[in-house]
């Protein structure tokens, strides 16, 4: 299927550089041959140990993860640039790398004849690139700069000229690294703008940023890798809080990530520590996954403890399916401090009125030390469905009144409904 | 012969990478695309002088001077020309490797095209000097000289190997742009470019040394043809051609051995 992209068990390392190689001469090449041979693990460096991915057509992925962590090897495999050292990686339709946009523009010849060896180089035909050209030229906006030559534009008129062809490739998969850092303000969205349309039409991105409210507005997913390895996979504002909680703690310490938990859901993680064994909103009594805007309702975590402890909270996050946050709290931001937790049970977090504007959420529930370090951090646990008499845009909907002395105004008999409401599932 | 159907494939790209290096060479100077011309030229008018008024070597067949000398040393000019750049060719565009996915053969093929065609059209010099000379009555015009086309093709595919070769060699290896250097120059004075093998009075087994050199049937069938006015014996032309074949068959198969890791080593 065109645009969609898997690795099986793919792991690339790199031979170490630098003076203390001894193939980087001739002389070397001679005088060391038998060393050559030879394959030690001081000699090579492991970007990517055995990593297993899909993406499917259409779908926007965020790698995320300190540097080093592999990720732009990761997309340098993609593109086809590097070759996995072993495992198989397997693309469909064409890619284009927005990973240095401009990066081959010569600076003697012109913006215009810079765009068509970028276009081609990108796997453009030539008449492809002439029917383009105008929209390339509109969409980079340097005015008449566009026929002076590469070498005296301005860095931002560089990424600018090289972010049009680039987009203007018509990809099936688009891989971006970090780019979308450049250029000012009106630019960058321009950009994310162009982004988003290409993501209507289908177009499989795979992003590398540190810009993470970018990863969470733009990426329907996310990858967290670590030291080459995939450390965490899923929707991605629960994958970003993974990443911000273990950035926090000191990622530092190995042996303390919480490893995937393979037998699972992907988007579950934890030591298992502690267990959520359920989630379920109550509305009054009964539970439900249907709640009205500005009723009461609340939030049952029933857990089980595997192992005592006196470090633990107890949190909850909301977000939209779009990846919106729309709120977090926890027992530790409400001022609790643990004491002990040794029995199985269950625990409530109650909403005297929930104000949240009508539409579908998803509610996030994790147990994890105060440090970060999840016991049970699962993701999307439990959908629940906001309904209301009026379509309120938005998240929030709080309860309020319009009050005036100029204007007269009659009462509407006539509502305009909420979309019809499930019932339980 | 994977790496002909990739040129085949990118050639628009690769026509256009050529034009893009011809363009920035001469973009910013007065006198444009007539360097190509007036190169050759000059060098040509100061062989004149120096090999004619200062220093005038005779030997059978080599008459004149300067009009030999330019013969054989245009294909040559040609050839280590494109394996000069082709030794840093790959370095230079390592940004676009690393960068933006293009198959590494692009770069070392547009070295020696854009060297190819800085030679033909030099030719043009050399057709009018020979003309003028035999106006002049200095020298019987050859008539041969078309065939200079058919003596290109062993010197294509000599180069064209040489400079794959060359190319990803010296990305894995840094000191092989010195090395190139050097051996360029050994293989400049044991090519009979300025001699011939005909007319040297040399002990005989350095004349079978020379011999040995694979350029000598090159530079013999070029020179044959744009200078001495006959047609090499079949033997030579096969001799050469043989060289061109051997040399694109090692060179492509050297590149594909070390190409997987260019991106990697650039």
């Amino acid at each position: 299927m065109k645009g969609s992209l898997r690795f099986a068990d793919v792991t690339k390392a790199f031979r170490w550089q630098g003076l203390r190689s001894p193939h980087e001469t001739v002389k070397g090449a001679f005088f060391h041959r038998r060393k050559r041979r030879q394959k030690s693990s001081r000699e090579q460096y492991v970007a990517l140990d055995c990593v297993d991915l899909q993406v499917s057509t259409g779908e926007a992925v965020a790698l995320i993860g300190p540097n080093g962590s592999g990720k732009s090897t990761l997309l340098k495999l993609i593109g086809g640039i590097l070759k996995p050292t072993s495992g198989t990686v397997e693309v469909a339709g064409r890619v284009t790398a927005l990973i240095e946009v401009g990066a081959g523009f010569h600076p003697e010849i012109t913006g215009r004849e810079n765009v068509v060896i970028n276009g081609m180089l990108l796997g453009l035909g030539r008449r492809e690139i002439e029917e383009r050209m105008q929209e390339i030229v509109d969409f980079a906006d340097i005015g008449p700069f566009i026929d002076q030559p590469v070498k005296i534009y301005s860095s931002g008129m560089y990424v600018r000229l090289g972010f049009a062809v680039a987009v203007a490739a018509d990809p099936d998969i688009l891989l971006i690294d970090e780019v979308l850092a450049v250029g000012d303000e009106a630019f960058t969205r321009r950009c994310l703008d162009r982004l988003a349309r290409m993501r209507q039409r289908g177009v499989t991105m795979v992003l590398v940023s540190h810009d993470l409210d970018l990863v969470t507005s733009f990426a329907d997913r996310a990858l967290y890798l670590n030291r080459g390895k995939i450390v965490a996979e899923g929707p991605a504002d629960a994958v970003v809080a993974r990443y911000r909680s273990d950035a926090a703690g000191g990622s530092g310490r190995d042996d303390q990530l919480p490893t995937r938990r393979e037998d699972d859901d992907e988007m579950r993680w934890g030591n298992g520590d502690i267990e959520i064994d359920s989630v379920e909103l109550l509305v009054g009594e009964k539970r439900s996954r249907l709640v009205a805007g500005g009723g009461p309702c609340s939030l049952r975590i029933g857990y089980s403890v595997h192992k005592q402890t006196d470090d633990f909270v107890f949190g909850v996050a909301w977000h939209r399916s779009d990846g919106t946050q729309v709120s977090g709290h926890n027992t530790d931001l409400a001022g609790l401090v643990p004491r002990r937790l040794e029995t199985d049970g269950e625990v409530c977090c109650e909403y005297d009125s929930l104000q949240l504007a009508p539409g579908e959420y998803l509610v996030d529930v994790a147990i994890h030390a105060r440090n970060g370090l999840a016991y049970d951090y699962w993701c999307d646990a439990l959908k629940v469905r906001v309904t209301s008499e009026v379509e309120w845009p938005g998240v929030w909907s709080p309860p309020h009144r319009w009050r005036s002395t100029g204007p007269e105004w009659g009462k509407s008999t006539e509502y305009r409904r909420a979309a019809p409401e499930d019932t339980d599932e | 012969m994977t790496v002909i159907r990739i040129l085949w494939r990118h050639r628009a790209l690769i026509a256009v990478l050529v034009r893009r290096d011809l363009d920035a060479r001469y973009r910013a100077s007065v006198l444009g695309f007539f360097w190509s011309l007036i190169n050759p030229l000059l060098l040509l008018a100061v062989y004149a002088v120096v090999f004619t008024y200062i220093f005038n070597p005779r030997f059978p067949g080599g008459d004149p001077y300067p009009l030999f000398l330019f013969s054989g040393l245009l294909p040559w000019l040609f050839f280590s020309g494109a394996v000069l750049d082709g030794s840093a060719t790959l370095i230079d565009n390592g940004p676009l490797l690393a960068k933006v996915m293009c198959p590494p053969e692009l770069f070392p093929a547009v070295t020696v095209f854009s060297h190819l065609i800085h030679h033909l059209l030099a030719l043009p010099v050399l057709f009018l000097a020979m003309v003028a000379s035999s106006v002049a009555g200095l020298h019987s015009f050859p008539w041969s000289f078309p065939l200079v086309v058919v003596a290109l093709i062993p010197w294509l595919l000599t180069t064209g190997g040489a400079v794959f070769a060359i190319s990803v060699l010296s990305v894995h290896y840094r000191d092989m742009r010195d090395l190139v250097g050097h051996l360029l120059n050994l293989l400049f004075f044991s090519s009979p470019i300025i001699y011939s093998l005909e007319g040297l009075q040399v002990p005989v087994m350095l004349h079978r040394v020379l011999a040995l050199n694979p350029l000598a049937s090159l530079v013999t069938v070029y020179r044959d043809a744009v200078f001495v006015g006959r047609v090499s014996s079949p033997q030579l032309w096969l001799v050469a051609f043989a060289v061109g074949v051997v040399s694109w068959l090692l060179g492509t198969r050297i590149f594909a051995a070390y190409r997987e890791t260019v991106v990697e080593a650039v």
